[in-house]
């Protein structure tokens, strides 16, 4: 009797996981070991594959995008961690000086509001509004008489990148900053009133106590501004498509046309896998390296 | 410093940073309710337009946009209420069931975390083809599905972890099965944690452009960040006010969720879920 419940128990058990586990075989294992399988192949839609070994991993180490791909890939990466590490950081503690309970609470709301609109739509506003030949850039410098400086700021090869970068100026929307009130809402009142005994004031006190205090934050948003760069291709899809020229491609994008423009799939796909490994080892290093507050803490104590 | 003015000068360079912040949205707000022929003329200035004139711009936008926004909000739901069901089910499972390899099952869930994106995305687009999945509604929901519970299931277990096992095993002497126990206790105390879940995951759902892009060729079944695109590479793109019209529009249905769970929205983002 216990032992036919016992196995009843164990069916409703497994038929409870069994939409979890169904799901993620089919969408998720089964792509991720194809992507490994069709990186040896040379496979192109409609046409015939044939195994080529590592001829495609091959092929990516001479291929004409590899570097500049890779130095944007730098560039851009390094561009956005120093955005997270610092903007919505600083504009957190602001919000977090104020003596208002509620003015805190509204800030905090108002910053988060441009999440609403589409991401689609911010980089095409930008590229259109901010950018764009008749767009504010140009029509403020034609105000100011300076037309000679006006340009097609997403096309001219000299300002492509730094167009780039700037979307979302002053980068203050979104949950970044909720993500560091967080943090230093947890940070108790006893280890300001000690640094103010130890004479800490102003940014020195911020340097000193905050930033170890919310190292959490800013590693999480480390990684994951470096893990969305190196994946991150949609909104260079969007504004530039890799150019002009190559100025602004990088590999997530080159995979991207490969597939779908040149049908190179297993091409492709030996770039993804690059990509992965990328990526996988960058978050090992992270894990290893990038002390979080709570160690830091540990070893202050 | 005086405390009273060093507070003032936080607000102002808060209400100039949030200025800076909101302004090409206000920008597009204005621009979407004047004439083509006053954008033509100059960037900057309000609209002069009689009332019936201010939404002709909408009209328009709406026309093309309505048939992507139905798309997006029936896969949102039907993803949303998914994932919360699914998601929900097995954390129960993993939080409250006692059995042989529930550990490590876990941990197998949370390790599909690690597969990125940019990894599946061709081998996704190869394989849903051969299931025959193309140009549907089903090829977006269940991979984000698929790909959404995975989440759902980390937020849902923490929460039920912090809920008292006795409540469940007094339940249990009473001969109460999984059935009951997840309908009459775990949904009505998860009310708050299923508002975080569900936000998260609308968001996602909401912005994601890449995935329906490749996969609905056909017109019938775009969503609105493919819409948006596609609009704006059609004939439709040199009419600026229809375009800026249809960007508002795109962000209403956000900005309702938005005033209308503000409060569980900030709470998810602050309850740690987002912690290294």
């Amino acid at each position: 009797m216990s032992r036919l419940r016992k196995s009843g128990e164990r069916a409703a058990i497994y038929a409870m996981l069994a939409p979890t586990f169904g799901l993620l075989a089919v969408f998720s294992l089964v792509p991720f070991l194809w992507a490994f399988a069709t990186s040896f192949y040379d496979y192109e839609v409609g046409g015939e594959s044939t195994f080529v070994g590592l001829a495609n991993y091959g092929e990516y180490l001479t291929d004409p995008t590899l570097a500049s791909s890779f130095g944007n890939l730098l560039f851009l990466t390094v561009f956005g961690i120093l955005i997270v590490m610092t903007a919505p950081l600083i504009i957190a503690k602001t919000i977090f000086s104020l003596k208002s309970e509620r003015a805190r609470y509204v800030y905090r709301v108002l910053f988060l509001l441009p999440i609403v609109v589409p991401g689609v739509a911010t980089l095409m506003i930008w590229q259109g509004m901010i950018y764009g030949d008749t767009g504010f850039l140009n029509e403020v410098l034609r105000l100011a008489g300076r037309d000679d400086l006006t340009r097609g700021w997403l096309s001219d090869p000299n300002t492509v990148l730094w167009a780039i970068v700037f979307i979302g100026f002053p980068f203050a929307g979104g949950i970044n900053i909720l993500i560091y009130y967080a943090g230093l809402a947890n940070i108790s009142d006893s280890v300001h009133e000690a640094a103010e005994l130890d004479g800490a004031r102003g940014f020195g006190k911020f340097l000193r106590i905050d930033v170890p205090l919310v190292m959490s934050q800013i590693k999480l948003l480390t990684i994951l501004t470096v893990i969305g760069t190196v994946q991150g291709f949609e909104g260079l899809f969007i504004l530039t498509k890799g150019g002009p020229g190559f100025k602004t491609m990088v590999p997530g994008l080159w995979m991207y046309m490969n597939a779908f423009s040149f049908q190179r799939m297993g091409y492709a796909c030996a770039i993804g896998v690059i990509l992965f490994l990328l990526i996988l080892a960058l978050t090992i290093l992270n894990m290893r390296y990038f002390r979080s507050s709570e160690e830091l803490t540990a070893e202050a104590a | 410093m005086n405390r009273r003015l060093s507070q003032t000068m936080l607000h102002a360079v808060l209400i100039a940073i949030l200025g800076l912040t909101l302004m090409p949205l206000l920008f597009v707000i204005n621009n979407s309710l004047r004439s083509n022929s006053e954008l033509n003329h100059s960037f900057f200035g309000l609209p002069r337009r009689t009332f019936a004139e201010l939404f002709e711009g909408y009209a328009y936008a709406w026309d093309v946009l309505r048939p992507y926004m139905l798309n997006t909000v029936f896969v949102c739901l039907a993803t949303v209420v998914g994932v919360v069901l699914i998601g929900s089910v097995s954390a129960y499972v993993f939080s409250k069931c006692r059995f042989r390899g529930r550990k490590s099952l876990f941990m197998a869930v949370l390790a599909f975390m690690m597969i990125p994106g940019v990894l599946t995305l061709v081998p996704s687009f190869l394989w849903v083809k051969q299931l025959g999945l193309l140009n549907s509604h089903w090829v977006l929901i269940l991979p984000y599905m698929a790909g959404g519970q995975i989440f759902a299931i980390f937020l849902f277990k923490s929460f039920f972890d912090g809920l008292p096992g006795e409540l469940f095993e007094s339940a249990r002497m009473d001969g109460a099965g999984h059935f009951r126990l997840y309908w009459s206790l775990v949904l009505p105390l998860s009310k708050s944690v299923i508002a975080v879940v569900a936000i998260v995951n609308i968001l996602g759902t909401w912005n994601n452009f890449l995935w329906p892009f490749i996969t609905n060729s056909d017109a019938k079944y775009h969503v609105v960040s493919s819409g948006l695109y596609l609009m704006g590479q059609s004939t439709v793109a040199a009419n600026y006010s229809t375009m800026f019209a249809a960007y508002v529009l795109a962000a209403i249905p956000l900005l309702v969720l938005f005033l209308y769970a503000t409060k569980p929205f900030m709470a998810g983002v602050t309850s740690g879920a987002f912690k290294a």
